[in-house]
């Protein structure tokens, strides 16, 4: 499904060089819940970035979907992601101006889909998250638990191969972080999703089928998570 | 959830900001449309008598200067392809002594009116009445309504000039043409008061005659002041749009500087609603991270962007636009109608070509006030904008 070959990342700024990831080579199977962990500035957003079509690399190969990601245009992975990526974010993110069911709808807003399909495929995502009652309220009639639900609707609602989530329960107490775990290891048990999760949370390393551990850009170490059992 | 619904929902985001903003954009649509019927109330006098076969002939140095024998309108009346010729003389009467001349009132000759001002349309039974009564007063619909003067009205006016005389006319009907101006009474009323004070009127300050053939303009314009070249005074034919032109020439300058200040106007409007999409743009920058991240491309990110900018800076417009109709009401109401100085620049019509080139003209604004933050936020990278923002 996603597959990382000798992967590497330089950022210059000005006469510095900041190698993000360095040589890189990764592969997650379809259908498993993966989380990055590791120290900050190991690496783990930049990984993530990649692998769901937001960034190129500087040298290597990343394949997604059997598709190439370094040989598409701006466009191209736009489009990319539109189709087979979902995006959980650590703050949410909802636009606070719309109610729930219409920012689950935005991601359809780029389908051909009628508003009256948009609608029906928003209502069912935000069942499948348990928020069916909540659609017509507005982000700040929310908690963020709540909040944190709505995006995982939104990630799923067109119905894409992959969630990343960057950070997800970062923002959130130690009983909705443990539900939103939960949540995201039933998109893959349920709905066949690959999840990939960035995380400080060690809460994480018992839902998640695998844990790769980088460090300094470095894949340091792969290790199975208590998901796998 | 449509695209239109989504841009319509992030103009409410910041109700006060839009409104403020709105409202700007509205008062100067508004202001500008109101200052455009200054230019365009001049152009559309001259566009008005652009196609005329109608001819005026004044002394050679000017109207004000110097008038022509009377004579002349006979000799006019018989050269060839003249319909009609008519004398003009200036009486300067005021109405009700308070404001000074506040319509032009002239001295004419009766029997050719309907055929010199044919496209008028003066109803016949009017012109009949005009020619019976030597009192009559045919009056410009402007004038009428202005004072509300019906048939059979009396109306006394003063002169400064002419001894300080006083003429009392009747009113038989009007000069049907919407922004018409005119007072015209009979010559021959005045020539009879001022021989009762001893004084003999023999010339007149105009001549204006009507031409069969638009080709006959040119030719018989150069043939009447060949006539007259080798005599006491010489004349200066020119065209109907020729004459009011050079007569609102001064005001050809004020109406440009008019257009200036309008530009001016607009160009201000624009660096208003540029801020305020600034503003808007990096409040958002997560926002456009996240919609980028989730598959808007740039171009519909940056087309939400302006779409944003375009839709309130057009609605804005719409409804100053609208409001410019009251506004040119109001001044119509205090100021308006014809003016001794200001001339067509006071007729304060809004047209409907005003309205449509100021809903445009918001739509523009809206536009390039929007491209720049809109350009600015879809060109960044989104990990680059993920970074700074979370």
């Amino acid at each position: 499904m996603i597959q990382l070959e000798d992967v590497s990342r330089v950022y210059r700024r000005g006469a510095d060089e900041v190698r993000a990831l360095d040589h890189v080579s990764l592969s997650i199977e379809r259908g498993r819940f993966v989380a990055l962990m590791g120290p900050s500035g190991s690496g783990k957003s930049t990984l993530l970035h990649l692998l769901a079509g937001l960034d190129r690399p500087t040298a290597g190969r990343v394949m997604v979907a059997d598709r190439v990601l370094n040989e598409m245009s701006d466009d191209e992975l736009a489009s990319f992601r539109a189709q087979h990526v979902g995006f959980i974010f650590q703050f949410f993110n909802l636009i606070p101006v719309l109610s729930a069911r219409e920012n689950v709808e935005l991601p359809l807003l780029l389908t051909k889909l009628s508003k009256t399909e948009r609608r029906e495929r928003a209502s069912t995502a935000l069942r499948v998250v348990g928020l069916a009652e909540r659609a017509e309220h507005m982000p700040s009639e929310m908690s963020g638990g709540e909040q944190q639900r709505v995006a995982i609707a939104r990630a799923i609602v067109s119905d894409p191969e992959i969630v990343v989530a960057d950070e997800p329960t970062g923002d959130l107490d130690a009983k909705n972080a443990v539900e939103i775990l939960a949540l995201l290891r039933d998109l893959r048990r349920e709905f066949g999703k690959t999840v990939v999760m960035v995380t400080h949370d060690s809460r994480g390393e018992q839902f998640v089928d695998e844990i790769h551990h980088l460090d300094k850009g470095l894949l340091d170490r792969t290790v199975p998570g208590g998901g796998a059992a | 959830m449509s695209w239109i619904a989504f841009v319509w929902r992030n103009l409410s985001r910041n109700k006060l900001r839009s409104l403020l903003t709105g409202a700007a954009i509205a008062l100067a649509i508004a202001l500008v449309c109101f200052l455009a019927t200054m230019p365009e109330g001049l152009n559309r006098l001259l566009d008005s008598v652009s196609a005329n076969t109608r001819i005026v002939v004044h002394d050679e140095a000017g109207v004000a200067y110097d008038w022509l024998p009377y004579a002349y309108l006979e000799k006019i009346r018989a050269m060839r392809g003249v319909v009609g010729a008519v004398s003009w003389t200036w009486f300067g009467g005021a109405y009700q002594g308070k404001e000074g001349v506040t319509f032009p009132n002239m001295a004419v000759e009766p029997d050719a009116i309907g055929v010199v001002w044919a496209d008028y349309k003066i109803d016949p039974a009017v012109l009949a009445e005009f020619k019976k009564r030597r009192d009559g007063a045919l009056v410009g619909r402007d004038t009428m309504e202005r004072y509300g003067w019906k048939p059979g009205d009396q109306v006394t006016l003063q002169s400064e000039g002419w001894g300080r005389l006083a003429l009392t006319f009747t009113v038989v009907g009007e000069i049907p043409v919407q922004r018409s101006p005119h007072f015209w009474f009979q010559r021959e009323y005045l020539e009879q008061a001022l021989a009762a004070r001893g004084w003999h009127m023999d010339s007149a300050q105009m001549i204006w005659l009507r031409v069969d053939d638009p080709a006959r303009v040119d030719p018989l314009m150069r043939e009447i002041d060949e006539l007259f070249h080798n005599s006491e005074a010489h004349t200066a034919s020119e065209t109907e749009k020729s004459f009011f032109r050079s007569q609102f020439s001064a005001l050809q300058g004020l109406a440009l500087l008019i257009t200036i200040v309008a530009a001016l106007l607009a160009v201000c409007i624009v660096f208003i609603a540029a801020n305020t999409a600034s503003m808007t743009v990096r409040e958002r920058m997560r926002e456009i991270a996240i919609l980028r991240a989730i598959g808007f491309s740039r171009r519909q990110v940056f087309g939400m962007l302006l779409a944003e900018a375009t839709l309130l800076a057009t609605l804005a417009g719409a409804i100053g636009a609208g409001a410019s109709l009251g506004l040119s009401r109001l001044a119509r109401a205090v100021a308006g109608g014809w003016n001794q100085q200001t001339g067509p620049l006071t007729w304060f019509i809004v047209t409907n070509t005003i309205l449509v080139e100021g809903l445009f003209l918001a739509f523009f604004v809206g536009l390039i006030s929007g491209i720049v933050p809109a350009l600015g936020a879809a060109r960044r990278g989104v990990v680059e904008t993920l970074r700074e923002v979370f």
